[in-house]
């Protein structure tokens, strides 16, 4: 039985009297493909906050390859690998789409005054690589900012696969995005999950997107583990139903 | 100890008109959003004008402030609808440099008119009244006497009349304000009237006890930004504790700590200051609350 | 506006940068001119030391998106800095040096715990560093003169200063752009931007921003040492000149925030309107000075070099509108609450 990647026991956050994640155990192996979801206000972009440790855990236990990260800062997540997307877009605006890449790149073990040499091969090559990967090489000198909200998306993602993480963290990856690019998408996220062995965390609303994706699924609602299992179990579980569509 | 006791009701009293002269700081930001950097500068116009009534009429500043407030809640109301109101519903930033740019405008107008030497005001009170060793100088005390009728009067404004609740309800939520029918612009324009009278007339309370020179305003605008992060946003309650707080704080600084001027007491406090936001960053008494951004990153 | 292509603005850029540099022999080759001066040599060592503190300003303000209210602080400095060890028997060069180093250590001291804070509190924060600074230099008689100033060694070599400012100019801009086209650059844009985002990703915010505010006030303290040289007399007031500090900020908004050239263009337009419009109108300027401001973030937010089209300019409302937080939030941000 292998360890599972990021391991969630009791994880618990409260904002003043709500308590927007409550006593959730999840787990996360390597390789797979998790579906997160549940209804509006049910807690999962608060979950995904306090895994990537932008917002604090009140009580449980979050370990990410056998690390405590329970206390860890946001960066120092992000150096042992794990990356994450936002549910609303967070590009660097004014810096270009290559700008944008290489500034995401893994800076564990990097000295800042570094950066006035010209940068590394590598990163420029990786960049370069994930810009292509992301079809989005015609507009590489572009400014994040005048790209259509797909493209944005895209360069999310490529942006939180530049460190080369083992565990992405998508946040809504498909939302707001036109049904080409969603399977655009999608392709890209099978292609590294099979040939790169990359391992998802996603949380989504569009209910096919996770039924072809995911391997395994989380239902949450008001912060409570719902239900677990696969996409078709869960879809057919009446505790699930009632959630989303009331009694 | 009587010492101790003396630097404390000094400090009180400071405190208690310190409270008045930042509220309009205070007010403004809590239900506009600015910081309104040129804060110091109307403190100035005020005393500048209680002077001019002063010089010329033979007015006791007291009583000129029956003149000073009206005129200065006009020369609110007018600033608010060219200047301010353009910078309201724009980030942080744009008011502070716009209202930074207005108090080196104002600043430097006034030294084109009064010139830069210090001016002083005449009053009718003077002279101290001791109770149990401890000395109140009737000047400053009437001024602490006006600073919380001043303060006392805000507040059930705010609190009993329709205007205030409306002024209440845009500072909480600007959008379902609107839709109960308060007119937002107004009640802006009417707010920043209102604030800059009563810090124009601080500044004529102040004109008998302190030097009146164009570039007063910056270190009072600087305690201003003290007492309201310290206290909180909008507070009338939390002004006045920050402000005795600070007022206490100047004066003991300046009783025990030997050749100190008002300068100096001045920058310890505004230290004072930026120790706090960087290891409270939600301010004391809970003034920022926790839901609001902390000053912190 | 089409930019010129890459090589010839370079030579036209070589051209303008020896015809400045030969200004002074001018004199010497045709004697009989006189529209160079001594004075006027003065003046362009003003205007390219204004350059030079915009651009350095820039680089934390605009660059990193750290409005500092207080620069004008790490001026000070360096110019009693230069001024006290002067008058301690020390000659100008080491003076000048050591003084730019003391602006450097106050700059990481100060910068440790202000650069934590956000936007109007940091700017604000600054703002009351500049304050204080100057009022301890004012009671600090023994050190600095106090409130009569210190009086410098005079040394009279209009070209020679001409040139080092000069020279100071060119490659602090050069730096800047040198920067620019770094990662560092990169970094601290990404930084403006969004900060936590950036947090996130794993850059190390702390150190950069340091760094960036470091090298600021190094340089800056470099112009106040050659200033207060030039200018033989330093008193808190002179220095610690309240418009001193508007200014950086207006030149580099108006010229453009977070370009290269930004700075350099608002500094010396602003220069040129002192010198050439309000020569006759002493009194008024400082005045005008601060409506400018008003005007400049009114009409113009991201400056001359954003109307001609520059990609990287931004108007500061921009950056602390996203600055620590997602867009939508920005959005339904509710004024605080006014509590009874």
């Amino acid at each position: 039985m292998t360890e599972p990647l990021l391991d969630g026991r009791g994880v618990t956050k409260r904002y003043g009297g709500l308590v927007a994640v409550n006593n959730v155990d999840f787990q996360v192996f390597p390789k797979e493909i998790v579906g997160l979801i549940g209804p509006n206000g049910s807690g999962k972009t608060t979950l995904f906050d306090c895994l990537s440790r932008v917002q604090s855990i009140d009580e449980g236990q979050v370990m990410f390859k056998g690390t405590d990260i329970t206390r860890k800062k946001p960066h120092q997540v992000a150096h042992l690998g794990m990356a994450r997307t936002f549910q609303v877009i967070r590009v660097y605006r004014k810096l270009t789409i290559l700008e944008n890449m290489k500034v995401s790149r893994q800076w564990r073990g990097e000295q800042p005054w570094n950066q006035l040499r010209p940068s590394h091969r590598d990163i420029e090559t990786r960049a370069h690589e994930l810009i292509e990967f992301l079809k989005l090489e015609h507009l590489t000198h572009e400014n994040a900012g005048t790209l259509s909200g797909g493209q944005r998306r895209l360069l999310e993602l490529g942006m939180a696969l530049m460190p080369d993480p083992e565990l992405v963290l998508l946040d809504e990856a498909a939302s707001g995005v036109n049904p080409t690019l969603v399977n655009e998408i999608k392709d890209r996220i099978r292609e590294l999950n099979r040939d790169h062995g990359k391992t998802f965390l996603v949380v989504e609303h569009d209910m096919r997107f996770i039924s072809d994706l995911c391997n395994r699924v989380y239902v949450l609602n008001y912060g409570q583990k719902l239900a677990e299992g696969t996409p078709t179990e869960v879809m057919e579980d009446e505790a699930v139903i009632e959630a989303y569509f009331g009694t | 100890m009587d010492l101790f006791l003396q630097a404390l009701i000094n400090g009180v009293m400071l405190g208690g008109f310190y409270a008045a002269m930042m509220l309009g700081f205070s007010v403004i930001w809590g239900v506009m959003g600015v910081i309104n950097l040129a804060h110091g500068e109307m403190i100035m116009v005020g005393a500048y004008l209680s002077w001019v009534l002063n010089e010329n009429y033979g007015m006791d500043p007291f009583v000129s402030l029956l003149i000073v407030m009206p005129i200065m809640f006009v020369i609110g109301y007018v600033l608010q609808l060219i200047l301010i109101n353009r910078v309201v519903n724009r980030p942080i930033l744009a008011s502070l440099l716009v209202t930074f740019g207005l108090s080196i405008a104002v600043a430097n107008l006034a030294k084109l008119v009064f010139s830069a030497d210090p001016r002083l005001t005449d009053t009718a009170l003077s002279g101290a009244w001791s109770v149990g060793g401890v000395t109140f100088p009737v000047t400053k005390t009437a001024i602490m006497g006006v600073a919380l009728i001043i303060m006392s009067s805000l507040y059930l404004f705010l609190q009993s009349t329709r205007t205030g609740k409306s002024i209440r309800a845009a500072a909480q939520n600007k959008q379902a304000a609107r839709i109960v029918g308060i007119d937002i612009n107004k009640i802006y324009a009417l707010t920043f009237g209102i604030c800059i009278a009563i810090t124009g007339a601080a500044g004529a309370l102040i004109s008998p006890t302190q030097a009146v020179f164009p570039f007063m305003g910056t270190p009072l605008t600087l305690r201003a930004f003290t007492i309201t992060a310290l206290a909180g946003l909008g507070s009338i309650p939390g002004a006045l504790m920050g402000g005795v707080v600070l007022g206490i704080v100047e004066s003991m600084i300046g009783v025990y700590v030997p050749g100190i001027g008002t300068n100096l007491a001045i920058i310890a406090s505004f230290v004072l200051l930026v120790v706090i936001l960087i290891t409270r960053p939600q301010g004391l008494f809970g003034g920022l609350r926790p839901h609001e951004e902390p000053a912190q990153i | 506006m089409r930019r010129l292509p890459r090589t010839p603005r370079l030579v036209l850029l070589v051209l303008l940068i020896a015809g400045l540099a030969t200004m002074p022999l001018i004199p010497d080759w045709f004697p009989d001119q006189s529209w160079v001066t001594n004075s006027r040599l003065f003046s362009f060592t003003q205007m390219f030391m204004l350059i030079t503190l915009a651009s350095n300003w820039n680089l934390t303000g605009g660059f990193a998106g750290y409005v500092d209210f207080g620069h004008a602080v790490f001026f000070g400095i360096g110019a009693y800095g230069t001024g006290i060890l002067m008058n301690h028997g020390w000659s100008f060069w080491p003076a000048m040096g050591a003084g730019a180093v003391f602006a450097l250590v106050f700059a990481l001291v100060i910068g440790w715990p202000t650069l934590r804070l956000k936007g109007p509190y940091f700017a604000i924060a600054m703002l009351g560093t500049f304050v204080a600074v100057r009022e301890i230099v004012r009671v600090s008689k023994g050190l600095t003169g106090g409130g009569v100033g210190l009086t410098l060694p005079p040394y009279l070599n209009r070209p020679l200063f001409y040139w080092i400012t000069l020279a100071l100019a060119v490659v602090v801009v050069f730096i800047m752009w040198w920067i620019r086209r770094s990662e560092f650059g990169a970094t601290l844009i990404a930084i403006r931007e969004d900060e936590v985002g950036a947090e996130m990703r794993g850059i190390n915010t702390t150190v950069n921003k340091i760094t960036a505010f470091a090298i600021g006030a190094f340089s800056t303290g470099i112009v106040g040492g050659l200033w207060a040289y030039q200018n033989t007399f330093i008193d808190p007031d002179v220095v610690f000149f309240p418009s001193r500090t508007v200014e950086l900020v207006m030149m580099s908004m108006l010229g453009g925030l977070g370009t290269v050239a930004g700075p350099v263009l608002g500094a010396a337009t602003i220069y040129w309107m002192r010198d050439v419009v309000w020569a006759n109108f002493a009194d008024y300027h400082l005045m005008v000075e601060g409506f400018l401001l008003i005007l400049i973030v009114l009409y113009t937010p991201e400056g001359i070099m954003g109307r001609l089209g520059d990609k990287s300019a931004t108007s500061l409302q921009k950056v602390w509108k996203r600055n620590g937080k997602v867009p939508e939030d920005a959005v339904d941000e509710a004024v605080e609450q006014v509590t009874p």
